[in-house]
């Protein structure tokens, strides 16, 4: 399970997705068991079956609305366990530790979990100074089952307070059960940030301690109210005149339309500085707490790519930032995708929700689902995750150990997997990735400010199965293409054309720290009318360092307030206007100017990839997301194979047959010797 | 009609996407659907199967955006005019079967009549019934059009008379039962009703616990399960056994008379069999039997004849009234409506 390390710590680190403890490691690899929601009896039994799956760790919520049980006198009056033997937190931890499971804890204060009212007390959501506010001054109602709610404000003071009475009551109890005296080794702040999936660009969040933040948020980006009235075109003569958009105002022309996005643009900005500002704000609450000696996580939700949430920015706030994952078979490029930028952008992608089953009222998924998701999304570099849920509970279905703590059939197979993941050390393997797409916050903004769809935001339309540019505007805002659109689209082409020629590659966030982007031998970096000025100097910085920096379709000449701004062109080279055709000779050219290496090539679509460990390919992964069929991969030498579930082996001089089945994955452990040699660039 | 206290347990994924592939054709053929090859982010161009179109226009009818729900962007409809007149062409040309249309703004709109008219007090589904409410007069206003609408017409009865039919079928204080075979149990669920609302939905795996290993004839094990529903959850009023191919062909049924046939000839056990769904069931036999015997004699409308005596004998049941009668509608007949439509082209 663990293996010593040199240099006893007296607190856990996180170090990429390997918890360090004192002398030992432990992969970042868990299970979750809602303590709540089973009988006290069958906690050991369960938490047996949890570590017979071969976890070291169980994950649970802590949900206040079920621990608190009224107000006393204007103060919280909650139940560990003194009325209802279920609540008893304490036993629980207690009993992990016993059991010798390490705990992963994530007490909020939002939960979800599926409980009703995600989780928060009714008497905090009913509280109109917590409540989030529409244009109108309305409450934003979430309409999931089986009761809407009024959600909160992540601005609101009171709910901040509200949240920090509750964080102290889990504190106490958590707090002395830290490791080393305890088995507690990791916390969660909040959960899947995000307006609670109310996250249409004029949905929330007009309550008066956001439009506060607001006004602060645009003296930072813009120095005063003189700059803020530039910015936007505007004359605002108070603060209260620069109030934010309610609507998308696109039958502007010129500079007025200019001043527009610019307001736009800052607009969407903002939504991401306020959930980057209350996840800091929790952060200090959580070390207040008793909580703050604990590495840190917070998990984005599906839809990532149209959130208004910063994942670069929110890694400000805590140790490492996740990507949540519930998908069918039918979409492992989605996976892909998400995987290779959680990769690019964090460097450990980790999921703090590995979805094993679902609730109810999402898309239903099989096992053949989750199991697939796992895979592919290993094999594109995930590194570490908790298994949500590994034991079935209320308002759930289909996870491996029912509520009675008994394995179902389906455990077996996960039993495999993880055991194939622990025995080969998968949570320190590397990729070789040598290209970086850079993902362009500042269109992303764009489109979210041009979506046309309202409730049924970009993100909540990515996690439907579309994508978050569906339905944007189409007209192109003045721009030569409509940019909303084109950043999607010519990422598009070249994660295409490096996927014909099947090189490896990553998404990088631009708003990722730098040593994000350092090591790369090439970075495509999408670039229009407009950019972000810190984006280029940056890119202008990695090209002097001998990157080969790849930008276009233009050299920008305005600034994200669409004010002019002169760009220099990063490594003095002109822009690249790319089409279908242009984008695999750009590919080509990489291959060739930088000898990228595509071990076991095979036919498109299937794909594969290869995992060092120590410095040794150790594990290849086959993918299909096409029909079943036998895929031929080329050999650079003999090789032995075996697959990590089925312990069936192939062996080949210069090619290995492998048969496999439609939408999945096959993992394969590698026999044979194949030390590469260092290089200094960037592994993931 | 669901309780905020609502318990769901008792399905792995096996059992709870049979259940829901009953309602939701298409999911048993998503898996043999060839994916998509190319890579992500997605590329426009790709051609997949039918769907529906989902256009947003300006104040002129003029498309700003439009989406198809297979391939995605549907960019050479951006900056034409809708003809609301039109929409059935417009629908073959996108290669789509529904089309809906939205004014810039409605979604928007449509938040905030929820946030407006929200009580938090109110039940799950006299909530919805509001947001149903407040779409169906930006409807008429002219602000949304979905075509076709299978409920156009349907009127929107509010939540007291939703729980009035509900009562017909599963009144308070008691459960209702369906479970179906294929070979093993294939899938089941367990309904309870307590305090006017549904609060309890168990699956196969709690029902196996109250029962105790079940004998494999689904033509016995039906009684097994109902005491033991009846001991652990409560007295059950409602109960449908089958083998799950026939009830799946039953809820897509077009013609009169299938249902009281299979319950005839024992395809289908309902037991108990409230007052209510007997009638309904007489009233599809008769139907039926109207047109077998219509074919038989030639046009002859037996049903015609028939019907009076139908008539006099249901307004001597004095206690049962239809469902239907309550909502309004026919919710059996709404539902075959919604699931032909959406039936994948090729068979099962």
């Amino acid at each position: 399970m663990s293996r010593p390390v040199a240099r006893p710590r007296s607190r856990p680190i996180l170090d990429g997705a390997t918890l360090r403890l004192g002398e030992h490691e432990v992969p970042l690899r868990s299970g979750a068991l809602h303590y709540w929601r089973l009988p006290k009896d069958h906690w050991r039994d369960a938490l047996r079956q949890v570590k017979a799956l071969g976890l070291p760790m169980v994950e649970t919520y802590v949900p206040w609305g079920v621990h608190e049980l009224e107000l006393r006198d204007g103060k919280p009056v909650f139940d560990f366990g003194e009325r209802d033997p279920r609540r008893d937190l304490a036993g629980f931890l207690d009993l992990a530790a016993e059991e010798e499971l390490l705990v992963f804890v994530r007490p909020g204060p939002h939960i979800n979990a599926e409980l009703t009212g995600f989780g928060l007390p009714q008497r905090v959501l009913d509280d109109p100074e917590v409540q989030a506010r529409s244009p109108r001054g309305n409450p934003v109602v979430l309409y999931f089952p089986p009761k809407m709610f009024a959600v909160p404000s992540h601005a609101s003071e009171a709910y901040r307070e509200h949240a920090g009475e509750w964080l102290d009551a889990v504190g106490a109890i958590v707090g002395p059960r830290r490791w080393p005296k305890g088995p507690v080794v990791m916390t969660q702040v909040d959960n899947e940030l995000g307006f609670f999936f109310r996250s249409g660009p004029y949905c929330q969040d007009y309550h008066d301690d956001a439009l506060a933040l607001w006004h602060s948020f645009l003296t930072e980006r813009h120095g005063d109210l003189e700059g803020v009235c530039r910015a936007h075109r505007a004359t605002y003569a108070t603060w209260s005149d620069a109030s934010p958009p309610t609507r998308f105002a696109g039958d502007l022309e010129g500079d007025d339309l200019r001043g527009e996005l610019a307001r736009q643009l800052d607009w969407a900005a903002f939504a991401e500085h306020l959930h980057t500002d209350f996840a800091r704000h929790l952060r200090h609450r959580f070390d207040r707490a008793g909580l703050g000696e604990l590495p840190a996580v917070h998990n984005v939700s599906i839809g990532e790519g149209g959130a208004p949430v910063s994942v670069a920015g929110l890694g400000d706030a805590v140790d490492l930032v996740g990507l949540d994952y519930y998908h069918p078979t039918r979409e492992q490029r989605v996976i892909k995708r998400r995987t290779l930028y959680l990769s690019g952008t964090t460097g450990a992608a980790y999921a703090p929700e590995l979805g094993v089953g679902a609730p109810p009222w999402f898309t239903p998924l099989a096992h053949e689902d989750s199991l697939v998701t796992a895979m592919t999304a290993c094999a594109y570099g995930l590194r570490g995750f908790n298994l949500y849920m590994a034991v079935d509970r209320d308002r759930w279905y289909g996870a491996p150990i029912d509520a009675l703590g008994r394995a179902r059939p389906e455990a077996t197979a996960w039993r495999r997997f993880l055991a194939a993941l622990e025995n080969v050390g998968f949570h320190r393997a590397k990729r070789d990735v040598r290209v970086a797409l850079q993902w362009p916050r500042e269109y992303q903004r764009l489109t979210r400010a041009t979506h046309l769809l309202g409730t049924v935001s970009p993100a909540v339309l990515e996690a439907m199965g579309g994508t978050p540019v569906e339905l944007c505007r189409a007209d192109a805002l003045g721009f030569e293409r409509p940019i909303q659109h084109a950043w999607w689209d010519d990422l598009a082409r070249v994660a295409s054309a490096l996927t014909a020629a099947q090189v490896p590659y990553v998404y990088v966030d631009s708003d990722a720290p730098e040593t994000r982007f350092e090591g790369y031998d090439v970075i495509f970096a999408p670039s229009y009318e407009y950019a972000s000025p810190r984006r280029f100097e940056r890119l202008a910085r990695l090209a002097a360092k001998g990157t080969h920096v790849v930008y276009g379709p233009r050299l920008p000449e305005r600034d994200e307030a669409l004010l002019p701004h002169a760009f220099n062109a990063p490594g003095g080279h002109a822009p690249t206007r790319l089409d279908d055709t242009m984008a695999h000779a750009l590919v080509a050219d990489w291959v060739g100017r930088f000898e990228l290496e595509r071990p076991f090539a095979t036919l498109p679509p299937v794909e594969t990839t290869v995992h060092e460990i120590d410095g040794e390919e150790r594990v290849l992964f086959v993918i299909n997301p096409a029909s079943a069929r036998e895929a031929e991969l080329a050999l650079s030498r003999p090789t032995v194979a075996v697959d990590a579930l089925t312990g069936e082996s192939i062996a080949g001089d210069t090619s290995l047959r492998v048969a496999i089945d439609g939408e999945s994955c096959r993992m394969f452990l590698l026999q044979s010797e194949r030390r590469k040699a260092p290089r200094a660039r960037r592994r993931t | 009609m669901i309780s905020a206290e609502l318990r769901f347990e008792g399905f792995d994924a096996r059992s709870w996407t049979n259940l829901v592939s009953l309602f939701l054709p298409g999911l048993p053929e998503r898996l043999d659907r060839a994916p998509d090859a190319s890579d992500a982010p997605v590329a426009e161009g790709e051609v997949r199967a039918r769907g529906s179109l989902l256009v947003v226009v300006d104040e002129d009818d003029v498309i700003l955006a439009a989406s198809h729900s297979q391939r995605g962007r549907v960019r050479e409809l951006a900056g034409t005019s809708v003809d609301r007149t039109a929409l059935p062409l417009l629908a073959t040309r996108a290669g789509a079967h529904r089309v809906l249309v939205l004014r810039e703004g409605v979604m928007e709109e449509l938040a905030e009549q929820l946030g407006a008219r929200f009580k938090s007090d109110d039940s799950y589904l006299a909530q919805l019934l509001e947001v149903i409410r407040a779409a169906r007069e930006l409807e008429a206003s002219g602000e949304l059009t979905l075509w076709p609408n299978p409920i156009a017409n349907v009127p929107i009865p509010a939540a007291a008379t939703f729980e009035r039919a509900l009562d017909l079928v599963l009144p308070d204080g008691r459960a209702a039962v369906l479970a179906l075979w294929d070979g093993p149990l294939w899938t089941a669920v367990v309904l309870r009703r307590r305090h006017g609302e549904i609060d309890l939905v168990a699956g196969p795996e709690t029902l196996v616990r109250w029962t105790g290993p079940l004998g494999g004839d689904w033509r016995r094990d039906y009684r097994v399960i109902l005491d033991a529903v009846a001991r652990s959850v409560a007295p059950v009023h409602f109960g449908i056994f089958a083998e799950a191919p026939t009830v799946r062909s039953l809820l897509r049924a077009a013609d009169a008379g299938t249902w009281a046939q299979s319950v005839a000839v024992r395809n289908v056990v309902i037991s108990p069999m409230p007052r209510t769904v007997g009638a309904a069931l007489g009233a599809d036999a008769v139907r039926g039997i109207g047109k077998a015997s219509a074919r038989a004699l030639g046009g002859l409308d037996l049903a015609g004849a028939l019907l009076p005596f139908v008539r006099e004998v249901r307004a001597r049941v004095t206690h049962a009234s239809s469902v239907s009668e309550i909502l309004g509608f026919d919710p059996l007949k709404v539902l075959g409506a919604i699931l032909r439509r959406d039936e994948p082209p090729h068979d099962e």
